[in-house]
């Protein structure tokens, strides 16, 4: 029998500042060489117990925490994260925050400087991990100019070089796009590959997840171990139970869950997408009645004619020409650095673009008039704290009212504002929270009031750049699917995006930008299924599009997203 | 690997050219040289010592750093011109009554303007610049780290403290950015309270509780990150780069030292 290099036993952990113990009762244990995918939803406590892993929670970061946790032998609770740093390394979600000095190089000898060990061994060490992730070529660079993706595995390397028993990753992937996390996946298969290190991986991510991983342990609400086992007998023996508690399905079992409601039995749990094709072709299917009637285009919103943005040298757009209609749900994809920001900021007018270019809802949007601007288009931007100006939730939302008045312009009184601003917080379900500081909500709910506060003013455009960047799926659903209600109240939303099943889900159009030009514009069925020219554009099929393009009959590859499979049975 | 990044396919940057003369000094040297210098500067009141010292901190600018486009313009159009505006500006301020009246250089109604007010003008504008271009001596010849891992490894410095300064480093660049975006996402919001000074003065306040939120917890972020990788596990740390303090520094210390003191003597026997 292996070795246990990590044990949690009853772990409840309560952070100086709460009442409630989350996780509250995390029992985990992990032999030496294995692979554990620890899921939960959001707020069970998957990081707190991943920061006790090494001894941060309580160390660094002040909380009670009871019960055990036991690293290669060690006792956490007595000794110093320091110490336990012989035994396990981290990596965290946010790449920028993990970086302390100034080349490569230098970064992943930082911790091997601090163990003391001779000027040889460290470089020697640095080199193969650095080699392992593929960043040996760059080693004397800045890591400021690598990409995402390339820092994450910079970050990764960081920890290999410290050559510990257990390797804990908290999200790797959740800052990254979908090549920067393709990438640190690779590098992750490549760690993993000889089987003599641990490691307890955390992502919401199931489908990259799944294939490098021996065992799931999955958490409940409070953040205890509900289930552990093999990915097949967990995921396929309970499904329903993981589902209902909120955590994300792998893709493949989703749909086979979608296909079962529907009375189609495939007769197995796929768990990864060759086995749901592989499932599916040995299955008698129905036709899929995919819906492809386009809704009528509303009147024109948004018209843009032969943008071009230049910054220095660089041409961020090329002779863009779009229009935007009434009632789109328009996703702006691409690879990095094709203009997606640039783009969704010049048609908002958030950051100006060249005179006569770009009409926004009858004014030119190089208005200097910022008024006039908010009342066309409301803008989220990724971090929504970034947004907020006030000092409760309820002045945050009257603070638009104060500067725009209502939507024809005229100036509201007191008793209208209030009056507005109570009705806002009621659909935000934010009213319980109105007195309260807009940076001490949750994630989730910073989020709903930085797209109530761009609402309240009326503007008929909502543009959100990365509103699901760095959230769990569970977040990324709810404010999408809260997108998607006021489309059908006859907004107009505009997202840049780069997860590709969320946009497969929710958008009714989809515009492709490849090196500041527009490679594709058309109904997001039809584009999300047409791989060549994703892959043309550096982009990849969402994996549901993926599947699906392998079956034999062509009706299923019009399928990209789940209410295109067969409605479940009444 | 998934494809090939475009990244992966760059080549590697080259290392830093080969280093000038001053550049090879340790950063304690060039700090110490010039130190007991500037303050001494300080108390100056004429207009010599102050140009002589530029004299020799420019000789020394110029021949032993490496010069970029950037530095030249600093050093040969940005400060000329500061001294010349600092001495019109000092020379118009100065209260000319205990001054010598016998240059009288203009008269518009009872305002007179002597040359003795423009002299002291240029003497307070030449100790400004003459202390700047020393500081410049150390500032354009070493780098943070290195004057970070110097201090550690010759001044006691402990190595926590220099290392949390290296780290606040990075912080910086990160900032711009995020204060850019922040003022982007306020402006969405649509400015309140006007045009002008204050309004200008408190939309930029409102800048900075977002700012500081991020910033602690990046702060943060870094701290767990660094306590991850063992930081602060020994009392000492394995030092990769040497920053010895060798004889040429003493020399560089004691020469400068020497030439300092005979021209400040000089001066004042002449």
């Amino acid at each position: 029998m292996p070795a246990t290099a990590l044990t949690l036993d009853q772990v409840r952990i309560r952070h100086a500042d709460r009442s409630a113990h989350t996780p509250d009762g995390v029992t985990l244990h992990v032999d030496s060489g294995e692979v554990v995918l620890l899921l939960g939803p959001s707020g069970c406590g998957k990081s707190t117990a991943a920061l006790a892993m090494n001894g941060l929670v309580p160390h660094a970061i002040p909380a009670d925490l009871e019960g055990s946790v036991t690293v290669c032998g060690v006792d956490a609770a007595r000794s110093t994260t320091a110490q336990l740093a012989e035994h396990v390394a981290m990596v965290f979600q946010d790449p920028d925050a993990q970086i302390v000095t100034e080349s490569v190089l230098d970064d992943v000898c930082f911790a091997l400087e601090n163990m003391l060990l001779p000027v040889d061994e460290v470089l020697a060490r640095a080199e193969s991990a650095l080699r392992t992730v593929g960043l040996w070529h760059r080693r004397d660079d800045s890591p400021d100019v690598l990409s995402g993706g390339a820092r994450q595995r910079l970050a990764i390397a960081c920890a290999l070089a410290m050559r510990t028993a257990v390797l804990v990753l908290d999200e790797p992937t959740a800052n990254l796009d979908p090549s920067g996390s393709a990438d640190v996946y690779a590098v992750l298969r490549r760690v993993v590959a000889d089987g003599t290190r641990s490691v307890v991986l955390i992502e919401h991510d199931v489908d990259a997840a799944l294939p490098i991983v021996d065992r799931v342990v999955v958490l409940d609400r409070e953040g205890r171990t509900a289930f552990s086992g093999t990915p097949r007998d967990v995921i396929a023996g309970h499904a329903d139970e993981i589902a209902s508690l909120g955590v994300w399905l792998p893709t493949a079992t989703a749909v086979a869950q979608r296909l079962a409601s529907a009375g189609i039995d495939l007769g197995t749990v796929p768990l990864t997408m060759p086995e749901l094709t592989e499932a599916m072709r040995n299955t008698d299917l129905p036709e899929p009645s995919v819906d492809v009637t386009e809704r009528p285009h509303g009147e024109r919103l948004i018209s843009i004619r032969d943008l071009t943005v230049s910054r220095g040298e660089r041409t961020l757009l090329d002779r863009v020409s779009l229009d935007v209609h009434t009632g789109d749900f328009l996703a702006i994809i691409g690879a990095n650095g094709a203009g997606k920001t640039t783009l969704i900021q010049a048609m908002t007018g958030i950051a100006r673009p060249p005179k006569r270019h770009v009409e926004l809802a009858g004014i030119d949007a190089a208005t200097r008039d910022t008024r006039a601007l908010a009342q066309r288009a409301g803008f989220v931007f990724q971090n929504p704290e970034h947004q907020f100006v006030a000092n409760s939730v309820a002045d945050e939302l009257a603070y638009g009212l104060h500067v725009h008045g209502a939507s024809s312009g005229r100036r509201l009184d007191d008793a209208e504002i209030a009056e507005r601003v109570e009705r806002m917080l009621a659909r935000l379900g934010l009213s319980e929270h109105r007195d309260v500081h807009p940076f001490l909500l949750s994630g989730g709910q910073k989020r709903r009031l930085s797209v109530g506060t761009a609402l309240i003013v009326g503007a008929p455009i909502l543009a959100l750049d990365e509103p699901t960047f760095g959230q769990d799926r569970e977040r990324a659903d709810e404010l999408m699917a809260m997108l998607s209600d006021l489309r059908d109240a006859g907004s107009t939303i505009i997202v840049v995006s780069h997860d590709m099943q969320l946009v497969a889900e929710y958008a009714s159009r989809v515009v492709v930008l490849a090196d500041g030009a527009i490679a594709a514009d058309g109904p997001t069925g039809s584009i999300l299924s047409d791989n060549t020219l994703l892959q043309r554009n550096s982009l990849r099929q969402p994996p549901l599009a993926r599947a699906m393009s392998e079956l034999a009959d062509p009706a299923w590859h019009r399928v990209t997203r789940l209410a295109d499979l067969p409605e479940p049975l009444r | 690997m998934t494809g090939t990044d475009a990244a992966q396919t760059r080549p590697a940057a080259t290392r830093p050219a080969a280093r000038r003369s001053l550049q090879t000094l340790n950063p304690l040297a060039t700090i110490a040289a010039t130190l007991p210098v500037i303050v001494v500067l300080v108390f100056t009141r004429d207009i010599l010592t102050p140009a002589v010292f530029i004299g020799i901190a420019y000789l020394l600018l110029l021949t032993g750093t490496r010069m970029t486009s950037r530095r030249l313009i600093l050093l040969l159009v940005a400060l000329p011109v500061a001294a010349a505006v600092l001495t019109v500006g000092f020379g118009l301020w100065t209260d000319s009554s205990d001054l010598d009246h016998s240059v009288e250089l203009l008269r518009i109604g009872d305002y007179r303007l002597f040359l003795s007010a423009f002299e002291v003008g240029a003497a307070t504008a030449l100790r400004l610049v003459s202390i700047l271009s020393l500081a410049l001596l150390t500032g354009l010849t070493s780098s943070g780290p290195d004057m970070v891992r110097s201090a550690v490894a010759h001044l006691r410095v402990p190595y926590r403290v220099g290392y949390a300064a290296l780290a606040s480093y990075r912080f910086v660049p990160r900032f711009r950015y995020e204060l850019d975006v922040i003022r982007k996402a306020h402006r969405a919001r649509g400015a309140r309270g006007g045009r002008g000074p204050i309004a200008a003065l408190r939309r930029t306040i409102g800048y900075i509780v977002p700012l500081l939120a991020s910033a602690i917890r990046h702060a943060e972020r870094v701290s767990l990150s660094m306590d991850a990788r063992a930081f602060g596990a020994h009392p000492t740390r394995t030092e990769r780069y040497e920053v010895p303090l060798r004889v040429r520094d003493v020399v560089f210390v004691v020469v400068l030292w020497v030439v300092a003191a005979v021209t400040i003597i000089g001066i004042r026997i002449l």
